[in-house]
């Protein structure tokens, strides 16, 4: 009996590997596609906007709780500094007009910068939160989601860019502009300036931006599918 | 002259400047004296308040804010703002567009993501309001407006119609481009009710709201809001008739019948396995309660022989007052002949009055076979019952025929033997026979002349009292020679012994077997004693065994050999043979009572016997019934028989048989 299942063995392994992984392949493809490439590609590239918008929803809806918690327990001066948020020198289209007008390229690409231009400020103010306990358990945890679901969200539109530019929707023009820009909004020292609670107002705007744009970039792209 | 007239000038000119002056003074005055009665004061305006912003499409935004007095003096309002990060104030491009004390942004100059900072002045003659500075944010003040085109429509596809209400986002919300998101709410309430239904819909456009009330008419109402923003308003009323539908149901109604029937089959089944068919029938339809009495014979009833029934109702055990002993009916018949019997017999009748004498001490006139103590009887006994004994050589000869020596068979006798147990229970004997009348018969029942065995007495009673003992007869030990002595009324029944053999004893014992039916007398010496005087040889009954038949012969025993003196005694003790049935060889001995009560436990048995046994036609065999109703039907025939105690069995047979 041994010799005769050693041999059998790796091999059932092997073609029960085979059977999984191709699988799992056509799993990743899209959940519905029995058609052409095309209408498969189509329908998966709305899927990946639903999930990233759903995310960028969730993403804001922490950020404004966060907000309004600290705007109600840490009682900021009414003489409030001057808003310099550090992403403000990321152009952002502030109107329905100038959100369409734009280019998707553009569009994805204010959308990315954005979500880089976070990451770093939302793990320090993470840090910072839970050094100094200036938050309950309910808000440090808060404060730690947030600061991941900023790094989650900016690889889940990455992927979208790379759908579309798979596609063909957008250039390829995206990936080295995004990532310059963003390197140098992320340098900026502006953002250690801030205190937390400028840092809230500003992150609980940069996230309904991101939310917007989203939103705007899928109807653009992928209008038949809930606009 | 000149002089004259020039001061004439002046005079007059100081005059009118006088006058003028005064006018003024009293001009002024009157105005201030005006202004006083009219209680009215200036003063600078108040600050404006309430400042509201709203956006309904996030595109432009409107702001309204509710004027402070306003002074006494015409003001006028102004709202300055300033955007994020600048210190640029502009003032509100449009006044007028939004109505009274608004200000209107339109798309030009509304910037999204931007903060605002707006404040309102009011002004008026005598001074300034500046109101206090309101932050918005556009994209967190947007109201939009309610939604429209609400329709609703009645479906009745189904037997259960239902509402379907469908809207459209307002006109002015771009939902179509993503840049909101709307999700909607709706309510309904019936016409008559003031509380409204609330249901959330989510972002679609279309809801269905089932479990109507028919024939009724519902109000509907829906709101939207964006996504981080205020409610809009509810849109108009919108209304709608349910029309009257009768549900049918019917499905719902056979559910219902079949589980109806299925409990009511169910509890009916309880109850009726419950109540079980004879419990019902008898719940129905009740018995008539017959009667119950002791020892009442339904079927003697049925058959119409009213005296045997009303016989059996005289209980048996009753110790009986009169000593009319023609009333009593005797059924069994105990019989045993001790072995000793006959010798002592002939040995010590002195013995035997001395025992009796005792003996009487002892027992009571009125007392039965269970007052006395048999133990005490027995060993009176075995002093000279050897009138009283009965002949064993019945039992040692083989033939039936031999005619048996006299024996007498006390009733006490009887009874003592019937009774194993030290104390003879005359009710014991009782039992088992259902006719058992006290008094027992005096007559001995002489199987064979041989030597009297002594059985048990008690031998009769259980045999009697169990059926099942019956033929589980004692056989008197050879070894209980002194028993007999002690004990001479024991009968010694043994069923297995052959009538037609003698015993090994040579007692004269009358054997009473189910099987063989023979009966076996045995003598019994303490027969004798027993009774005291009633221990006599005037009456006595001979049985005679019938080898053939498993008859039982009575003889009368003449009187000779015992003391006559004791007849009045013997006669109280003696059965009397009243029927004989030839052909069932019914032998029914009327018994005698003394006012004791004596059983005959041997006839009993003997009776039983034959009734129970198969085929035997032995002179005694009589039936359960036939005993009773024997007895009646020949009463009148024995009489003058049964009156002298005799018994002839030659008459005996000659009886007529009924």
């Amino acid at each position: 009996m041994a010799p005769h299942i050693r041999p059998v063995s790796p091999l059932f392994v092997a073609l029960v590997c085979l059977a999984f992984c191709s699988r799992l392949s056509r799993m990743k493809a899209a959940s519905i596609c029995t058609n052409s490439q095309t209408g498969c590609h189509f329908l998966s590239l709305a899927n990946l906007f639903d999930r990233v918008i759903h995310h960028s929803a969730r993403m804001h809806g922490i950020s404004n709780d966060l907000h309004s918690e600290f705007e109600l327990y840490f009682l900021p001066s009414k003489n409030r500094v001057s808003r310099n948020c550090h992403t403000s020198t990321i152009l952002t289209p502030n109107g329905k007009e100038n959100a369409q007008r734009i280019a998707r390229e553009e569009l994805t690409e204010v959308i990315l910068k954005l979500l880089l231009a976070w990451r770093d400020p939302l793990w320090h103010f993470h840090q910072n939160m839970a050094r100094h306990h200036k938050f309950n358990n309910l808000s440090s945890n808060k404060s730690l989601e947030m600061s991941e679901m900023v790094h989650e969200l900016r690889k889940g539109v990455q992927k979208v860019a790379e759908k579309m530019q798979m596609l063909g929707i957008i250039s390829n023009s995206l990936g080295t502009l995004g990532s310059r820009e963003a390197l140098l909004a992320s340098d900026s020292p502006e953002w250690r300036l801030m205190n937390d609670y400028n840092l809230l107002y500003c992150f609980r705007r940069d996230s309904n931006k991101i939310q917007n744009y989203l939103k705007i970039l899928k109807c653009r792209i992928v209008p038949e599918h809930g606009c | 002259m000149r002089l004259e007239m020039s001061s004439n000038r002046q005079q007059r000119l100081c005059v009118a400047m006088m006058r003028n002056v005064g006018g003024v003074i009293v001009l002024s005055l009157l105005l201030v004296f005006v202004q006083l009665a009219a209680g009215e004061s200036f003063s600078p305006p108040g600050t404006p308040k309430n400042i509201i912003c709203r956006s309904p499409e996030k595109e432009t935004f409107t702001c309204w804010w509710e004027p402070g007095s306003d002074g006494g003096l015409p003001t006028t309002y102004a709202l300055y703002y300033r955007k994020e990060n600048s210190d640029t104030v502009y003032e509100c491009p449009d006044y007028k567009t939004a109505g009274k004390n608004s200000c209107f942004f339109n798309k030009n100059d509304t910037s999204i993501w931007v903060t605002y900072n707006i404040t309102v002045v009011a002004t008026n003659a005598l001074g300034r309001a500046f109101s206090d500075p309101v932050e918005i944010d556009v994209v967190y003040i947007v109201m939009p407006n309610p939604p429209e085109e609400v329709t609703v429509t009645v479906i009745e596809d189904t037997n259960w119609p239902f509402l379907r209400v469908s809207w459209e986002p307002p006109e002015k919300a771009d939902t179509r481009s993503g840049w909101i998101t709307l999700i909607y709410e709706l309510r309904i309430k019936l016409e008559n009710e003031d509380e409204w239904e609330v249901h959330p819909a989510g972002q679609q456009k279309v809801f269905n709201i089932f479990s109507l009330r028919p024939d009724s008419t519902y109000h509907v109402q829906v709101r939207c809001k964006p996504d981080h923003g205020f409610w809009s308003e509810w849109s108009g009323t919108t209304f709608v008739k349910v029309p009257d539908y009768f549900p049918r149901e019917r499905s719902m109604w056979i559910l219902i019948a079949v589980f109806a029937a299925f409990i009511i089959l169910t509890f009916t089944f309880i109850w009726l396995s419950y109540m079980k068919i004879h419990n019902l029938k008898h719940y129905v339809l009740p018995p008539v309660p017959g009667p119950k009495i002791k020892g009442f014979d339904k079927k003697a009833l049925k058959n119409g022989k009213f005296e045997d029934i009303f016989s059996s109702l005289v209980v048996s055990d009753f110790p009986p007052t009169t000593s009319n002993y023609e009333d009593f009916i005797v059924e069994n018949l105990e019989v045993f002949v001790p072995e000793e019997q006959e010798l002592i017999m002939e040995d010590s009748k002195d013995l035997q009055d001395d025992s009796i004498k005792s003996e009487n001490s002892t027992c009571d006139n009125d007392s039965g076979r269970g007052s006395c103590d048999s133990h005490t009887l027995l060993i009176d006994k075995g002093g000279g019952d050897k009138e009283e004994a009965l002949q064993s050589d019945q039992e040692g000869s083989q033939d039936e025929r031999v005619p048996t020596s006299p024996e007498e068979v006390m009733e006490e006798d009887l009874l003592a033997c019937c009774d194993e147990k030290n104390s003879p229970d005359i009710s014991e004997k009782v039992k088992f026979t259902p006719s058992l009348i006290s008094p027992l018969p005096r007559y001995n029942l002489m199987n064979q002349p041989n030597p009297p065995e002594i059985g048990k007495k008690h031998c009769l009673s259980d045999s009697l009292l169990n059926p099942d003992s019956l033929p589980s007869y004692f056989t008197q030990p050879p070894s209980t020679k002194n028993d007999f002595r002690s004990n001479p009324w024991e009968c010694n029944f043994n069923h297995k012994q052959h009538p037609l053999h003698p015993q090994t004893t040579g007692k004269e014992h009358l054997q009473v077997q189910n099987e063989i039916s023979w009966v076996h007398v045995d003598r019994t010496e303490a027969s004798l004693g027993v009774q005291a005087p009633s221990v006599r040889s005037t009456e006595y009954v001979e049985v005679q065994r019938v080898s053939g038949g498993n008859m039982v012969l009575l003889h009368p025993v003449s009187a000779g050999q015992e003391n006559s003196g004791t007849m009045s005694h013997q006669t109280e003790h003696y059965s009397r043979v009243k029927t004989v049935n030839n052909d069932s060889g019914l032998l029914l001995l009327q018994k005698e009572s003394t006012g004791e009560e004596m059983g005959i436990c041997l006839s009993e048995e003997e009776v039983e016997s034959r009734a129970t046994s198969n085929g035997y036609t032995a002179s005694i065999t009589p039936t359960s019934e036939k005993p009773m109703v024997g007895i009646n039907s020949t009463l009148p025939i024995l009489d003058d028989r049964m009156a002298s105690g005799y018994v002839d069995t030659a008459t005996m047979f000659g009886l007529p048989t009924y």
